[in-house]
């Protein structure tokens, strides 16, 4: 008895396996298309038949790739508007968020609520204002203020996210209890003890997967570089430089697959190392509960 | 004297607290007036208006940008139909797919993480190499591989089909691509969800002779319902948001049959730059995405931030 139920647990599993196998290949076959694709070598012809699995292992796409002198430039440029944007408009917005989640004061819920309407407009609307504001910034010099620059760049991918973000850490910290930090304030220390000594260790988990996805988010963004950076090519990120290899004369596939699959790598990894990690009920903490 | 004496005294609080919250949402603030709002009010303004960026010049012209897109002909109808169809046909298959995956990873004892990462591999490819991917495999040649299947492999049709020239076939392509990459998404949600159910509803049905497909049936669904909403609720706004794919598989042709929304805006602010219907039509598709989140949350009663609020 005890064996049969042991056997149906393992034809069960066994089922299931294949079962999830078959529509993970399915699902992969616009993976495996770019992957097989990028080892081709199309000189403006696509091959027949279209290929799913790699005919051979040609590398010439990747190395053709990697040696343009533009990738150095697009990586750099990539990696630094990620990281910098993401550290700071990680910060600005933990800040709002403990500000909306634990600080009384008047007109706070409207000031909220406006937060989130904005989330529902479509963004791109605003670019051409914020291309005026950017340019009307000129402190730092230059006929163009702020537009064709990193730091013109950086500081729209941070407003744009504030709201964004403010609200997903918010719901966070209104779920932390409130006695930690009357303690402290008891014991005279200021809001900044708290947000610093509790409410930052505490929130680790939110904060990092919210980093990812913000990570993830920067790092493919298109449109907005596109528009405030297109111009200078010294400027240029990953994302449009895959849209100039698929856009030039007629498109050598296999160098827009290879340039694709590097630029999905670091995310993937990031993923994959991150992915137990993840506290992906604070996304749905509003739904779960109901 | 009394009432004035507890005005001041709400006052001071009131100023106490704004002092106390400055530090902390002060630079949020500004950033989001001077990106996010100022340009909101700026949106609206030249949709009021004939405005001529090159000169800066801008001339109200009352309401006739709206009268121009929303005229009977205009490809904003084709647009606005598309973002409805859009979400009706994709949220379901998003839906179901994402809870019947998740349920049956969940159910793994071993190597649920290999088909976590890879069901939500598409999930973080950006959509323009999953648009350059999909525009390949739906090439109008027998190079593209749908029409290989189809044709050389299968021969269900007998002919190549140009599918991203067409009405029909090309708005397929693009719901094929929302299912596809958002499905994944709907998944990890689930996964996180799937946690919250007590274990022990199962060993009771367990012990009652069900089998998976009825523990699924009548345990996981019902439990899952204010994920549900909550992934529908995304799914549906997302819908409004659609962009790139259509931006890159089919660019609205044939006529504009194959347009969204966020496309439509697209193509008149940065291709023919009319910059006031191209507000004109974003400020519409925002009302309607405001309205339908509002009756989305009444209807489903979301426990969501605005009741707290």
């Amino acid at each position: 008895m005890k064996q049969g139920k042991k056997a149906t647990f393992y034809i069960g599993q066994a089922l299931l396996w294949i079962f999830l196998l078959g529509a993970l290949f399915v699902f992969s076959i616009p993976f495996l298309f770019m992957i097989s694709n990028s080892f081709e070598e199309f000189s403006y012809v696509l091959p027949y038949p279209p290929r799913i699995f790699p005919s051979k292992f040609n590398f010439d796409a990747y190395k053709y790739v990697l040696e343009l002198d533009l990738f150095g430039t697009a990586v750099r440029n990539s990696i630094i508007n990620t990281i910098v944007t993401v550290v700071i408009a990680v910060f600005i917005s933990t800040l709002s968020a403990y500000g909306f989640a634990k600080i009384e004061f008047p007109g706070r819920d409207k000031i909220f609520a406006i937060y989130l309407f904005t989330l529902m407009m479509p963004g791109f609307l605003n670019i051409i204002p914020q291309f005026l504001v950017l340019k009307g910034i000129k402190i730092f010099g230059g006929e163009t203020g702020l537009v064709g620059t990193r730091a013109g760049l950086i500081l729209i991918y941070v407003a744009t996210n504030v709201c964004g973000h403010t609200f997903f850490l918010r719901n966070f910290f209104r779920s932390l209890p409130e006695s930690l930090s009357e303690s402290v304030l008891l014991d005279g220390g200021s809001r900044s003890t708290i947000f610093f000594k509790i409410m930052l260790p505490l929130s680790k988990p939110a904060i990092g997967t919210m980093s990812i996805f913000a990570i993830q988010g920067f790092w493919e963004e298109y449109f907005t570089a596109k528009v405030l950076v297109g111009a200078n090519e010294s400027m240029i990120t990953f994302p449009l430089l895959l849209q100039r290899l698929n856009g030039q004369h007629a498109t050598r596939w296999e160098w827009v697959f290879a340039a694709s699959l590097l630029a999905l790598i670091p995310i993937v990894i990031l993923f994959i190392i991150f992915q137990k990690k993840m506290v992906v009920g604070g996304l749905t903490s509003g739904a779960v509960k109901g | 004297m009394h009432k004035s004496a507890i005005n001041s005294k709400k006052l001071k609080k009131g100023l106490r607290g704004w002092l106390t919250a400055c530090p902390f949402i002060l630079p949020g603030l500004i950033l989001v007036g001077l990106f996010i709002l100022y340009p909101m009010v700026f949106t609206i303004r030249i949709s009021l208006s004939e405005y001529q960026i090159v000169q800066g010049k801008i001339t109200f012209i009352g309401l006739q940008n709206f009268k121009n897109v929303l005229a009977g002909g205009s490809r904003f109808w084709y647009a606005y139909r598309n973002n409805i169809l859009y979400a009706i046909v994709t949220v379901p298959f998003i839906i179901l797919g994402g809870m019947l995956f998740s349920y049956l990873i969940n159910n793994l004892k071993h190597g649920g993480s290999i088909f976590r990462v890879g069901f939500y591999l598409p999930v973080i490819t950006s959509w323009v190499i999953v648009s350059l991917v999909f525009q390949y495999m739906f090439n109008n040649s027998d190079r593209g591989l749908i029409n290989y299947l189809l044709v050389d492999v299968f021969h269900i049709l007998d002919d190549y089909v140009p599918w991203l020239l067409r009405e029909w076939s090309g708005n397929a392509a693009i719901w094929l691509m929302g299912i596809w990459k958002n499905m994944g998404w709907a998944m990890l949600i689930y996964l996180a969800a799937l946690q919250g159910i007590p274990a022990d509803y199962y060993e009771a049905a367990k012990l009652d002779g069900a089998g998976l497909w009825k523990s699924f049936a009548y345990i996981t669904i019902p439990c899952l319902r204010p994920t549900t909403f909550y992934v529908m609720v995304n799914m549906i706004i997302g819908s409004f948001n659609v962009f790139i794919q259509v931006l890159m598989l089919t660019g609205g042709n044939p006529n504009g049959k194959t347009s969204a929304l966020q496309y439509l805006l697209y193509d008149k602010a940065f291709n023919k730059f009319e910059f006031g219907e191209a507000s004109a039509v974003g400020l519409i598709s925002a009302v309607s995405i405001v309205i339908l989140t509002l009756v989305l949350n009444k209807t489903f009663k979301l426990d969501s931030v605005e009741k707290e609020g």
